[in-house]
């Protein structure tokens, strides 16, 4: 049962929007670290110099798509155990099924709650407390 | 601020710049381009609003965006040409996007009645395809999400350990090193300086003494350094000499370590596809380094892979392609000179090279550029005072302080150039809005409209642009619904039924000029003139010039429309365009050709914070004139000098006569001597005219920073703004049109053509 505190997320959205809605609900739900990326390549900077367990993506994004990301990620082995929740327009099936097979950990479609963004957490990390 | 409202801020600020995203990307479709990267682009703009909306509750604006994305979806998977039939209806409904986000703003909802129609046409595009905005949630499709726990927390990862290995320098001279006076010796001795060397001399090369050659090179030396050297330091030592010599600088250590990236890329040992990421890698970690390079090289790889394939490619395929990739560029240590730099450098440069490099930015409150940018003027002031004191001082003009004070003032400028630059912006901001105007005014008028942009890159001040957005508006309306003929009187005429407006922007010394043109009929000179005879603007009789007529459409009041149609009219004419640019510190002017069309332009300052002035003394104040209404300074003969009524007085200028205004008298300061002697400025008032100011004496020309007289005291006609000069003294911006105004009884310059009669 990870605190929120230890979880080191890293939001990796083009949408300043986006990125500001997934770190108001991440605050919410207790966790702090939080970094900001703005498209795969700025992630996987940030990814190379700073220690983070949980990427929140957005799939469709400039330079380097969400799904390329994941793969970056899981090919990395540095990286590859790292939690991945892809973002996701609504029902967007063929796009989650894809990155289930690249190994996404869960998925999150948009618009999102404070409770989903929790649950779909929870899901792959188990309760929060 | 409640932090949904803050984000809920943050989007209204993004729409507006994804609407401009969308607008511009459909118009390159519009004008051919389907390259993926633009419809790309356009449908992440749909999708981001749409994705942003839906966090708001903006329910109409997500269902209508939603109908917009799938069909832009169609175009990129390239179900549906994007032919102009579809490119058109797409515009229009970036519009409709628009006006739902305006009014989302506002905090209202435009309703679906509205977007009905254009949803209808928008899914006849798609034929059968079913409309999927009913399902809220993601079908079951037996998604498992993963486990993972936080104890798998991975290693910190170093970022290109590469470079910490010893060093290895291997120097063979060749025989032009010698012959151009370097010696190895020296060079070995700049190496010991940078840290422990450890020297070994090869001399396997050197021939017998028979076949030596006294001025051949035969020897070989290699050097072993500490890794924490930098490599830079490295390189300067061989700076002139590596022309002349075999060099290789490289990392020793442990089996080639300088080598890794070159290595094959991390392999996944991916059977299937995979289940959990755990399995994934059994690819040796231990000494293993990363560069961001490589990564980004491999994701790149993937990138491609799974977007250009519609079906999900087989991982075992895809892991040998990433194998395969070429090691990027410019990472290997052991390269000659020029691609040396180092891993932080490359990457960038990379990333720079990437298909469209996006410059980055930050959002920075206006208020504290301003700040930035009074506290330069303030410095500017400063700078100048303290020169000047210094000066009177008597400090030697080619002194040190003196010198010194002349870099601060270079400096100064500099900063105050940069700083002006943090204000500056595209015009593109403002012309992006008018191809929607134009499609809107085109089609209320039956006309057929084609707009072209130049030079939208143009740079000018924020607040220049800003503000020319109305009276561009208002212009461009006019273009169309007065300048241009209808389809039909076009084809009579012989010309395209088609009409173009031109809109372009251009720098001109130190000036941005901005030129609006039609290609319709032009000014009906006639019909302009029996108006403005209607309305009591000139006499019945008056012979005028053709530019005179043209430029009285200028005149308050004035308006051609014989009806006053929805679109132009309504009072507002160009007079009140020619007030706002005016209030600029710009102008106006307009040639027209009877079957042709006419071309306004305008030209206004870059920045309204400073302004180029000449310093003139009036009794014992110093004013400054703006440069730019001036058009000639002369120093009259008093015969030049005549009375006109009890208080007018008119000028003599090259056998015209020119309303002339005594500035001190004007203002009101006491009065100083002769009336008749000193030099008079020749300006250009509101419409257009010539009048002469009289002035004590010209001090000279230079650039002041603006400051506002009403903030810090109150508005005081005649006087358009302070400054303040090198000594610290306050001077008054003379606001030319405003003191003719308070002189209009005894000069009336205001209707000259009226005179003219």
């Amino acid at each position: 049962m990870p605190a929120g505190s230890d979880i080191r997320a890293l939001i990796v959205d083009d949408q300043q929007t986006i990125r500001s809605l997934v770190r108001a609900g991440l605050k919410d739900i207790g966790i702090h670290n939080i970094e900001d990326a703005v498209d795969g390549e700025d992630a996987l900077r940030v990814l190379l110099s700073a220690r983070i367990n949980l990427i929140i993506s957005d799939f469709n994004m400039p330079k380097l798509d969400g799904l390329g990301l994941l793969r970056a990620v899981r090919m990395t082995p540095q990286l590859k155990s790292t939690g991945f929740i892809m973002l996701t327009g609504r029902a967007d099936t063929e796009l989650v099924q894809r990155a289930q097979q690249f190994g996404v950990n869960n998925y999150l479609v948009k618009p999102f709650t404070v409770a989903t963004l929790r649950a779909k957490i929870e899901e792959v990390y188990g309760a929060i407390t | 601020m409640d932090p949904m409202e803050e984000i809920k801020a943050t989007f209204f600020q993004e729409c507006d710049e994804l609407l401009a995203d969308l607008e511009s990307g459909l118009l390159e479709m519009e004008a051919g381009a389907t390259d993926p990267e633009t419809v790309n682009a356009v449908f992440r703009a749909v999708h981001s609003v749409k994705g942003g909306a839906g966090a708001f509750g903006l329910d109409t604006l997500v269902r209508f965006a939603h109908v917009f994305e799938t069909t832009l979806d169609a175009v990129r998977n390239q179900t549906l040409e994007a032919d102009a039939a579809v490119v058109r209806v797409m515009l229009r409904s970036a519009d409709r996007l628009s006006d739902h986000i305006t009014a989302a703003k506002a905090g209202e909802d435009l309703g679906e009645e509205g977007d009905q129609a254009l949803i209808q046409e928008l899914q006849a595009f798609l034929g059968d395809v079913e409309d999927d905005t009913a399902g809220d949630d993601m079908p079951d499709f037996g998604f498992k999400p993963m486990l993972i726990s936080l104890g798998d927390d991975p290693a910190p990862l170093e970022l290109a350990p590469v470079a910490n290995g010893p060093w290895e320098i291997i120097l063979r001279p060749q025989a032009a090193l010698y012959r151009n006076g370097n010696d190895p010796a020296v060079l070995l001795r700049e190496l010991a300086m940078l840290g422990q060397t450890t020297v070994t001399l090869d001399d396997s090369g050197v021939p017998d003494l028979n076949d030596l050659d006294a001025q051949g090179a035969y020897l070989c030396w290699t050097v072993s350094m500490p890794g924490t050297v930098e490599e830079d330091r490295i390189r300067e030592v061989f700076e002139f000499a590596d022309f002349d010599c075999d060099l290789t600088i490289r990392r020793s250590a442990g089996e080639g370590a300088n080598e890794i990236v070159e290595a094959p890329l991390p392999v996944l040992a991916v059977e299937e596809a995979p289940a959990v990421p755990e399995p994934l890698a059994d690819a040796p970690v231990e000494g293993e380094a990363f560069s961001l390079d490589a990564i980004l090289a491999m994701a790149r790889d993937a990138a491609a892979a799974t977007e250009l394939t519609g079906d999900v490619p087989a991982p075992q395929a895809d892991v040998s392609d990433v194998s395969q990739a070429p090691a990027p560029q410019g990472s290997a240590v052991e390269a000659s000179p020029p691609a040396s730099a180092p891993p932080r450098a490359a990457s960038e440069a990379s990333t720079g090279s990437s298909a469209t490099p996006t410059q980055q930015t930050i959002r920075v409150d206006l208020d504290r550029v301003d700040r930035l940018i009074d506290l330069v003027g303030e410095l500017v002031i400063n700078q100048a005072m303290l020169a000047q004191k210094v000066l009177e001082e008597g400090a030697a003009p080619s002194g040190s302080v003196a010198l010194g004070l002349d870099d601060l003032e270079q400096l100064t400028r500099e900063i105050q150039d940069s700083v002006m630059a943090i204000r500056a912006q595209p015009v593109k901001s403002v012309f992006q809005r008018m191809p929607r105007l134009v499609r809107e005014v085109a089609g209320m008028t039956g006309k057929s409209v084609r707009l072209v942009t130049e030079g939208e890159n143009t740079e000018v001040d924020k607040t220049v642009i800003e503000r020319l957005s109305d009276p561009l508006t208002h212009m461009i309306r006019n273009a169309i619904d007065h300048g241009l003929e209808t389809p039909e009187q076009r084809r009579e005429a012989g010309k395209p039924e088609e009409g173009t407006i031109r809109l372009a922007a251009l720098h001109r010394s130190g000036r941005i000029v901005i030129e609006i043109s039609d290609d319709g009929k032009g000014i009906d000179r006639t019909r302009v003139k029996a108006i403005a005879v209607e309305r009591g603007l000139i006499d019945a009789d008056a012979t005028l010039t053709d530019e005179e007529i043209d430029n009285l459409i200028f005149a308050p009041g004035f308006s051609t429309a014989s009806t006053i149609s929805d679109i132009s009219g309504r009072g507002v004419g160009m007079d009140v365009v020619k007030r706002s640019i005016q209030a600029l510190g710009g102008r106006i002017t307009i040639t027209s050709t009877p079957g042709k069309g006419s071309l306004f332009t305008l030209s206004l300052p870059l920045t309204l914070a400073v302004l180029d002035g000449m310093v003139v003394t009036v009794g014992d104040q110093t004013l400054v004139v703006p440069i730019t209404v001036i058009v000639e300074t002369l120093q009259p003969k008093a015969s030049d000098i005549r009375g006109l009524g009890p208080e007018g007085t008119v000028l003599a200028v090259r056998g015209s006569h020119v309303p002339m205004v005594d500035v001190g008298q004007a203002l009101k300061f006491p009065s100083q001597g002769n009336a008749r002697a000193g030099v008079t400025l020749l300006v250009e008032s509101e419409l257009g005219g010539l009048i002469a100011l009289r002035v004590d004496a010209i001090q000279g020309q230079r650039q002041v920073v603006i400051k506002s007289l009403e903030q810090n005291y109150r508005q005081v006609s005649g006087i358009a703004a302070a400054t303040i000069l090198g000594d610290g003294r306050v001077a008054l911006i003379l606001d030319v049109d405003g003191l003719v105004a308070t002189r209009r009884p005894a000069v009336a310059p205001q209707q000259p053509l009226a005179q003219a009669s």
